[in-house]
Order: structure tokens, then sequence, then C-alpha cells
């Protein structure tokens, strides 16, 4: 078997083993989206414009929250360090396990969003834009992330850290996410808006892991 | 007289030369050299504090030493040579998934060596005496029986050279005896062991294997 596949089965083993962290994000990320239709005033079309920015917003903080328990665990009980020493690719093992991360929290967070954006009154043929714009994006937001879980991991409290580094990373991922609705909403092509979140993820996909595998050969010592 | 030395350098399986370490402002050690053969058993014995650990580390690639080689059968040991396939560290830390059955975790240790067979993973488990809690997840078994689980893995993938951070920490008598046969019947097999204990290791079996090096005495 390969070593993608491995890691990839093993997180998913893992994760479903401990139901109640997995869930967490998830919740996390409904509440938040629904704190605001409660906050704003609901005559005017408010929310219908903002529905969709708040949306990536919370997906954005749903990611954040699920990110400090990524390498957190395997560092306490030793098992980070046998992979480091292990003569498969770190590279791949880590790719396996961030992959298999994101189908837990962003694939789930973009699978919820269609009905997120009822109560915003978002219309239909603009929840499909949402949609596909947070399938593209929340993979990119996970391995970039995870590079900042990886450089923090051996911090007791790395979770404001993490923010601290990853979110400015952030930005671009939520320009062109965000971007697609607006554009959408005042009639326009998303096209661009879909290229260059595919970009990124393509960019994230290649270039993050290399990254999180030397993040945490050079933090465990 | 040309097979002597053929042998000789084929059995030199792992040479540290002249290895340094410092700690922040600590200096560990200084000068190390050390000389593992295949069959022998080398117990690196110092104070707490002394660096056994930090060797340990050092030769696995986790730590880098300030000055000095790692060497396995005369070339540098790095983590994408010959070496990281033919050496296991057992550390402190267990390297067990607690929410993972004790077989769950052998598995995945043999799954990674690309070949998987069911038996061999209950032979290691009957082997440690925990064949009858092999589906309990780990978190349900005690500190020596998890102890033993992590020995079990030695059993299901071969490496030549085992490095086991104090081994014998936390076990009770009958698991002290499992693991010293464990390591007796990987010597017998022209394995290598180094191994770390605070104390000396006189009474037991296999004391007829041991070497023992002092690290304070050995840093120049």
């Amino acid at each position: 078997m390969s070593t993608f596949k491995i890691y990839f089965a093993r997180e998913w083993q893992l994760m479903f083993r401990n139901t109640g962290a997995l869930i967490q994000p998830l919740v996390f990320f409904i509440i938040i989206a629904l704190l605001f239709p409660f906050s704003l005033p609901a005559e005017s079309n408010l929310l219908q414009q903002i529905g969709g920015g708040i949306i990536w917003v919370s997906a954005v903080l749903a990611t954040l929250l699920s990110l400090e328990s990524m390498f957190h665990a395997d560092y306490q009980d030793g098992t980070l360090e046998q992979t480091l020493i292990h003569h498969r690719s770190l590279t791949l093992a880590m790719l396996g396990k961030v992959m298999a991360h994101w189908t837990a929290t962003g694939l789930v967070l973009s699978l919820i969003s269609p009905v997120l954006c009822v109560t915003f009154n978002i219309p239909a043929d603009q929840i499909w834009v949402l949609f596909v714009g947070l399938l593209l994006g929340t993979p990119s937001l996970t391995l970039i992330g995870a590079i900042g879980a990886a450089l923090t991991v051996t911090l007791r409290r790395g979770g404001v850290l993490i923010a601290v580094i990853i979110l400015p990373l952030y930005i671009p991922v939520l320009i062109f996410g965000a971007g697609m609705l607006t554009q959408s909403y005042q009639g326009l092509e998303v096209t661009s808006q879909i290229y260059a979140l595919a970009a990124i993820f393509a960019m994230s996909l290649t270039l993050a892991p290399l990254a999180i595998s030397a993040s945490l050969r050079a933090t465990i010592k | 007289m040309n097979r002597d030395i053929t042998n000789d350098d084929r059995s030199k399986l792992l040479t540290l030369e002249n290895l340094s370490c410092t700690q922040g402002e600590n200096l560990l050690f200084q000068g190390l050299d050390l000389c593992l053969r295949s069959g022998e058993c080398l117990h690196l014995r110092g104070p707490n504090g002394s660096g056994k650990t930090s060797l340990l580390r050092i030769v696995c690639g986790l730590m880098s030493s300030d000055s000095g080689k790692v060497l396995w059968q005369g070339r540098p040991a790095t983590s994408d040579t010959e070496f990281a396939t033919q050496c296991f560290y057992l550390a402190h830390k267990d390297a067990l998934k607690s929410e993972l059955s004790a077989i769950e975790n052998l598995r995945f240790i043999q799954a990674l060596e690309g070949n998987i067979d069911e038996d061999a993973l209950d032979d290691a488990l009957d082997k440690m005496r925990l064949l009858s809690c092999a589906d309990l997840p780990v978190q349900a078994l005690s500190f020596g029986q998890r102890r033993r689980l992590a020995f079990a893995k030695l059993l299901v993938i071969e490496r030549r050279l085992w490095i086991l951070d104090e081994p014998f920490t936390g076990i009770d008598k009958e698991g002290k005896v499992l693991i010293e046969q464990l390591c007796i019947d990987h010597l017998e097999k022209l394995g290598s062991i180094l191994l770390t204990h605070h104390q000396k290791l006189d009474s037991t079996p296999l004391k007829a294997y041991l070497q023992e090096y002092d690290i304070l005495k050995a840093s120049k």
C-alpha cells in the first residue's frame, strides 16, 4: 500500500474513534454562521448580501479551530517522532494525514453550507457558487493551516500563534472565495475566481506537504 | 586474511566518530567514539542528564550533533539511506495510539513495512503475553502491558539495529524476562542492540552479551 493511503486510512480510523473532536469544528461552524441572522436587521436584504462572506469567515474560523489538534496528539504519544525517522516519505505521509483531516472538516463544512444559505435567504443560483467555492477553497485552508500547526506542534498553547501565523495567509483564498459571491450577486461571471481558487489549491497541494514536513523536522529536536 | 577484513568491515554495523552534543549552554558529551558490531549489545550508562537519550536521538537522526559522524556500515546514516530501513528506535514514549486496539497498532506498523501477515501479529502478541487483550484499546492497558506491546512491534518488523531507551523501566519481573529473551533471540540472529539503562545490568541472562559504555568516562 502507498504511504499516502496508509496514513489516510489511519487518520480516518483515529478520527472516528474520537468523534467528540470530529464534531466540534462543525458545530462551531454552524453556530458562528447562525449568530449573524439573529444579530442583524432582517427586513432589508443585508443578510442576503453579506451571507456568503459570513459563511466563508465561519469556515475559516472552524478550520482554524480544528488545526491545533492535528499534530498535537501524535507529538504527545511519540508516533510523530517515529514517522520522522521512518524510511517512508514524511511528505506523502503528512499529505495523507492532512487530506483525511480535510474530509472530516472542510468537505463536511462545504456540504452543510447550502443549508446555512437558506437562513441567509441566499438565492438558489448563488448557493452552488458558494458550494463550489468552499469545495475548492477549504482544502487549501487545511493544507496551508497544517504548516502553522506543524510549526507550533511543540508549544503547549499554540492555538493563538497558529491564528497569527496562518490567518494572513488565508486572505487570498478568502478574497477569491467571497469575491465570487459578490460577483455573482451582481450578475457577473465567476470563472476567473474559480480558476484562481483552483490555482491556489494546486499550489498548496504540491508545496504545503513539503513545507509541513520541513517544519516538523525543524521543530522536533 | 582477505576474508577477515571484509567480515570485519561488514560486522561493524554502527560507528560513531568524535560525537559531541551541547544542550543550551551545557556540554553533554564530547568526542565520543563508539562501535557496534552485529550480534553485540551495547549498554550506555550514565547518570540522569548525562546525555544518554540525546545520544540515541542523534543516532536516529532526530537530533543533530554539534560535531562528529554517525556511520552505518561505513556510510553516513541518514533517514533516506539504508540505515532508516535497518534501525528501530523504541523511545520513552511508546508511540502507540491509545484509541486503537493493540492489534490495530501492530497492524499499522506492519502495513508501513509493506507486508500484511495477520498470523505474525497474533504470534507477536502471544509471545508478549498480550493475546487476551488484542482487541482492547490501548488506553485500557496498564503501563507494563503498553510497554510490552511496544516491544511486540519489534517482533512484527525485521530490523537489524534496535535502539532501546530505558527498556526495563516500569516493567514487572515477568515482563523483564520476556524482553530479555527477546533481546537475546535478536542478538543470536546477529542483530545489534543499543540500549540505555541507568543501573548496572548484572543479574540478567543478557549479561553474557553486554558491553558497557560509560558516557561520562568516554567523554573527553
